[in-house]
């Protein structure tokens, strides 16, 4: 959209909301929200970053390499996260766990925290993904 | 040994890492090779699964940190070891033979993108075959779907993505049924875990008897759409003719097979035989069979392409395993169960054959293969194998399951149905024949065709090969395996 108000405001607003979507994703085990909502919320901010720069030739560009790579590594390190608590719980295995940590500070809950973060990034690109699909056919 | 109980939920999770590794490579090699050894670690483990269950009997395997009713659980038994086995094997046979075919059949930009669908979809069909918890099936089977349905479009031409949309459209729909099966279940149950399922439904049978009947038809016309059941096949033969050879080898030997084994399941595990065998279904499912037996052989006849007569042959065989499980016996079920087996050996090489003579003459027309048993004599070969094996010749796999389900019949008493099987063999043989003769014979065919001219490298004739002493050494000896599945079938 070539639109001079749209885009001033827009690149006042885009960090705004980028902060709120990671506030959303690292509070996610303390708080409401959490890795989708969080990621749904840094989605958006991508596409309207693509909405609003795409006729200036923004510097930024997101590949379709980038995206393919930051999901797979996502998927792997929740795979790997969650696989291990899998096991040790199926099996039995009495193995080093992640503390729980102190209730009420962001660096507890165990697991649950990298899992939204995982989760958060695979949803961000997965929402930027379907908009340029649909927009564009390709990514 | 005792950590071979974790090996079930380690096969899903390598497959699944396995495959999200590959889109991160550069080299369409390496993906390759991730592909295949990753699903070899497989076979092994399964192997030494079949091992562990064999010393400790069936298991169930709490996945993560929560009991049964709240959280997850895998059930393996004889069943699912032996299944697993033949999935993983079947599946590295038709990875192995896809090195050489991928690169003909598909855009190298999409490679990456086919083993990965491979990958996720061996993974998600074990997790139906394994996992205990219903709703985690149907997990697993929306899964799949998605999977089964990019490896039909991979080839990415026109009429791949129409078969491919005509099949995700009528799979949705399947599991949508089976999704509405699940919620009746769970409406009168109250429980998700197919043990705890069982429990509560052996009390509440008496009040619930319509709901039963709703449920059972659910799950059987949902789970007969993703498994191609005879009325509702109607997806098949496009997504089977269009797709990548290999695509259709897995699609036809291992996707259909795990809904039926999930069907299985679903009636011996969640309702338990007893109450089945009170309600209507069973008989539909037998009459489907039957029908299915006899029209898809008749249809497969009508075809002039290749790959869509071997497409409408496993609808065909398709009938003969739900006749197996309509028959509602122990010996029909085994039937059943030992022609999964020998239908994926089957089907399998004939389609990766099928795929082999495409690539060399680029034709998919039946009429074109005359004196093709000159020009690729080993791969032909192995044809001869498997279609002497689907007609019921002894000595073949296909004997032995025909066989079984003959006994089954006698021991439930429908004779008449014999008849049935018979027809259905004799018109396996009215299809399968010809082509074998026009191959070989006629002195118009076998002119001027040069020998060994248009045969692949061994190593690509490598996995068709296995297949077929695969399917002779099932037809000499079966014991062994008929073994496990009686085994298998009383511990259901």
């Amino acid at each position: 959209m070539k639109d001079a108000l749209l885009r001033e405001i827009g690149k006042v607003v885009i960090p705004f909301i980028q902060i709120f979507g990671i506030y959303i994703i690292l509070n996610g085990h303390l708080s409401p929200g959490g890795g989708f909502s969080g990621g749904t919320i840094l989605g958006v901010s991508l596409i309207m970053h693509k909405l609003i720069e795409e006729p200036y030739k923004s510097r930024i560009k997101i590949s379709e390499r980038a995206v393919m790579q930051f999901t797979c590594v996502s998927l792997i390190l929740y795979g790997l996260l969650k696989g291990y608590s899998f096991i040790t719980g199926g099996g039995e295995f009495e193995l080093l766990d992640i503390p729980l940590g102190i209730p009420g500070r962001i660096l507890s809950g165990g697991m649950l925290l990298p899992l939204n973060v995982a989760v958060g990034i695979i949803v961000c690109f997965t929402i930027y993904t379907f908009y340029t699909l649909f927009d564009k056919g390709e990514i | 040994m005792a950590a071979a109980a974790n090996f079930p939920l380690l096969i899903i999770l390598i497959l699944f890492l396995s495959s999200f590794m590959m889109p991160v490579l550069k080299r369409v090699k390496a993906v390759k090779w991730l592909s295949l050894s990753s699903i070899l670690l497989c076979v092994v483990l399964s192997v030494l699964t079949l091992a562990y269950v064999q010393q400790n009997g069936a298991f169930l395997y709490k996945v993560g940190h929560f009991e049964a009713p709240w959280g997850n659980e895998l059930k393996i038994g004889y069943l699912e070891a032996i299944m697993s086995i033949m999935f993983t094997s079947i599946a590295a046979l038709i990875t192995w033979a896809s090195f050489f075919s991928a690169d003909y059949e598909i855009k190298e930009k999409n490679i990456m993108l086919y083993y990965t669908l491979c990958g996720m979809l061996l993974a998600s069909l074990l997790g139906i075959l394994y996992s205990n918890d219903i709703f985690n099936c149907f997990v697993f089977i929306e899964l799949s779907s998605i999977a089964a349905c990019g490896i039909v479009v991979v080839k990415d031409k026109k009429e791949n993505i129409k078969a491919g949309v005509k099949y995700l459209i009528l799979s949705s729909l399947g599991s949508g049924l089976v999704l509405m099966g699940i919620a009746f279940l769970y409406s009168i149950t109250g429980n998700l875990n197919i043990g705890f399922i069982h429990q509560e439904l052996v009390k509440v049978k008496d009040l619930y008897h319509n709901t039963l009947i709703i449920s059972l038809g659910l799950f059987t016309v949902g789970l007969g759409v993703k498994s191609a059941m005879f009325p509702v096949h109607i997806w098949l033969p496009d997504a089977h003719t269009y797709a990548p050879s290999s695509s259709s080898a897995l699609l036809s030997s291992l996707v259909l097979k795990a809904y039926i084994l999930l069907y299985i399941k679903i009636i011996y595990r969640v309702f338990g035989i007893e109450i089945v065998k009170t309600l209507p279904i069973l008989e539909i499912v037998l009459v489907m069979g039957a029908v299915g037996m006899i029209f898809g052989s008749i249809l497969a006849l009508l075809q002039k392409d290749l790959k869509r007569m071997i497409a409408y042959s496993s609808v065909a065989q398709i009938g003969y395993i739900f006749f197996g499980i309509g028959l509602g016996n122990i010996l029909g079920l085994m039937a059943a169960i030992f022609h999964i087996i020998s239908h994926a050996l089957t089907k399998s090489a004939l389609f990766l054959i099928a795929g082999n003579i495409i690539e060399r003459i680029h034709s998919k027309e039946i009429s074109r293969l005359k004196g093709i048993g000159i020009e690729m004599p080993i791969t032909l070969g192995v044809f001869v194998v498997c279609a002497l094996s689907m007609v019921g010749i002894p000595l073949f796999a296909g004997f032995n399951s025909k066989w079984n389900f003959a006994l089954a019949i006698i021991d439930s008493n429908r004779i008449l149905f014999i008849a049935v099987l018979v027809a259905s063999s004799l018109l396996n043989a009215l299809y399968y024949l010809p082509i074998i003769i026009n191959a070989y014979f006629g002195e118009e065919n076998t002119k001027d065709r040069v020998y060994m001219s248009k045969e692949k490298s061994l190593g690509a004739l490598l996995p068709i090969l296995i297949l077929a002493f695969a399917i002779i050494y099932l037809g000499i000896s079966s014991n062994g395996i008929i073994d496990l599945i009686a085994k298998s079938v009383s511990n259901l």
